[in-house]
């Protein structure tokens, strides 16, 4: 059965503040209250979510994946090209899917979650720099232009740690997809630099998010 | 593929699971290193001269510096395969243990008088015999140590299969130590070290490829 998912805070319905962590597992009559009840998906109710898909709850697992997909869609917008988005958040629910056993219903759920979508995004960093990118022709369709390039603040602030050829060959390629010899005409820099600051850029990218925490 | 589809994928695919236990995990790897010591002594590989061997310093600090550093290492690898774990911190604290051990080594080594030069006091075909059986007793705890990383979530595959590396290695080498006639600081420091830091750096070439999820 698939769940509604209304906009109201545990706490407002379950007439307690939010649980401090780390937690003590939860009954398993609140975990079928939880997955049965309306909520806007907090960390604390994922977690018990979670534990629920653990024992083999369908309906809360759903409900989780539905939760995720929105929180994790946020969570890309922010930090990589908007053509690869959709395919990091499908990616990373697979992810989730696969490593659903590693997360200990006693400690919160946010971090574990943060955890996966950083190696993903650290992956996809680093996908991006082994893959080609093809040119985007000059007529195609863009939607909500603005927001999509102004929503990657994550990424051009990283960016901005760059050395300035890296971030420029990067942003052009990358992510407003011009050809490697479109960019190399605007530029300057010959066609095998250009492909050398990419890699180069994308490499030093993953490892500076590997190597700092980070915020949602 | 839409999102909604791959979850409804996901959703028929759930089946209650189990989470892997690091306490259960080290047991395993404790028996397959205990099974591997007795398949190998059973081959007649002790060393004839152990209770000789059991008065001397030299004989305690080899033994007990590995099964320290074997021990250490194989803890920070299976932290490390909690995707909320960062081994890097670890492996620091795991270097400056066997800094301690070459220390510790250089002070034995000094204290004794062994009156030859140290091309002699590294023997090489006997070295070369070391790397070979060490590296033979290590694979099977890399590749235990792989299936480990696989069912876990490492966030950091590089430290992690290094994690796993020194673990294999240094308790291969441990394995080896009862074999082992030689107790000249100078020949265990330079032959263990060359044939554990190939076998993790092995392992840190291989494992993230392997482990990749």
């Amino acid at each position: 059965m698939r769940m509604c998912n209304q906009a109201r805070r545990p706490h407002e319905w379950m007439g307690v503040s939010p649980t401090p962590r780390p937690h003590p597992p939860r009954p398993a009559a609140e975990i079928v209250r939880l997955h049965t009840t309306p909520a806007d998906g907090t960390e604390d109710e994922w977690g018990a979510l979670m534990a629920a898909a653990h024992a083999g709850h369908a309906a809360a697992y759903r409900r989780l994946l539905d939760d995720l997909r929105k929180w994790l869609g946020r969570f890309y917008a922010r930090r990589l090209p908007p053509s690869m988005v959709e395919d990091a958040v499908q990616d990373t629910l697979v992810a989730i899917h696969e490593k659903r056993h590693t997360y200990d219903p006693q400690r919160p759920f946010k971090p574990w979650l943060m955890a996966v979508a950083r190696y993903k995004w650290i992956d996809r960093l680093r996908a991006m720099g082994r893959h080609g990118t093809e040119a985007l022709p000059d007529d195609i369709a863009v939607d909500d232009h603005e927001s999509s390039v102004t929503s990657q603040v994550v990424l051009q602030h990283l960016m901005a740690e760059l050395k300035p050829a890296q971030a420029e060959a990067i942003r052009l390629v990358k992510i407003e997809g011009y050809s490697v010899a479109e960019a190399s005409a605007r530029t300057g820099q010959s066609d095998s630099l250009i492909k050398v600051n990419i890699h180069r850029g994308l490499a030093r990218l993953a490892a500076i998010v590997q190597s700092r925490p980070d915020a949602e | 593929m839409p999102s909604d589809l791959l979850i409804d994928r996901l959703v028929d695919g759930l089946r209650p699971t189990r989470r892997p236990a690091t306490l259960r995990q080290g047991a395993v790897l404790l028996a397959l290193a205990g099974v591997e010591l007795a398949g190998f002594l059973s081959l007649g590989t002790l060393r004839p001269d152990i209770a000789t061997a059991a008065g001397l310093s030299v004989f305690w600090w080899k033994m007990g510096g590995l099964a320290s550093l074997a021990l250490a290492a194989t803890t920070v690898a299976l932290r490390s395969f909690d995707p909320l774990s960062s081994p890097r911190s670890e492996l620091r604290r795991w270097m400056a243990v066997l800094a301690g051990v070459f220390v510790l080594g250089w002070v034995l080594d000094a204290g004794s008088q062994p009156g030859l030069g140290l091309g002699a006091r590294l023997m090489w075909q006997m070295g070369i015999e070391c790397l070979t059986v060490m590296t033979i007793l290590s694979t099977p705890l890399v590749l235990a140590l792989l299936l480990m990383m696989r069912r876990g979530a490492p966030t950091d595959l590089g430290a992690s299969a290094t994690a796993a590396g020194a673990a294999a290695a240094t308790a291969g080498a441990f394995i080896f130590a009862f074999h082992c006639p030689s107790d000249d600081p100078f020949y265990i420091v330079f032959w263990y070290t060359l044939g554990c830091g190939a076998i993790t750096m092995l392992s840190r070439a291989l494992l993230p490829r392997l482990a990749r999820w």
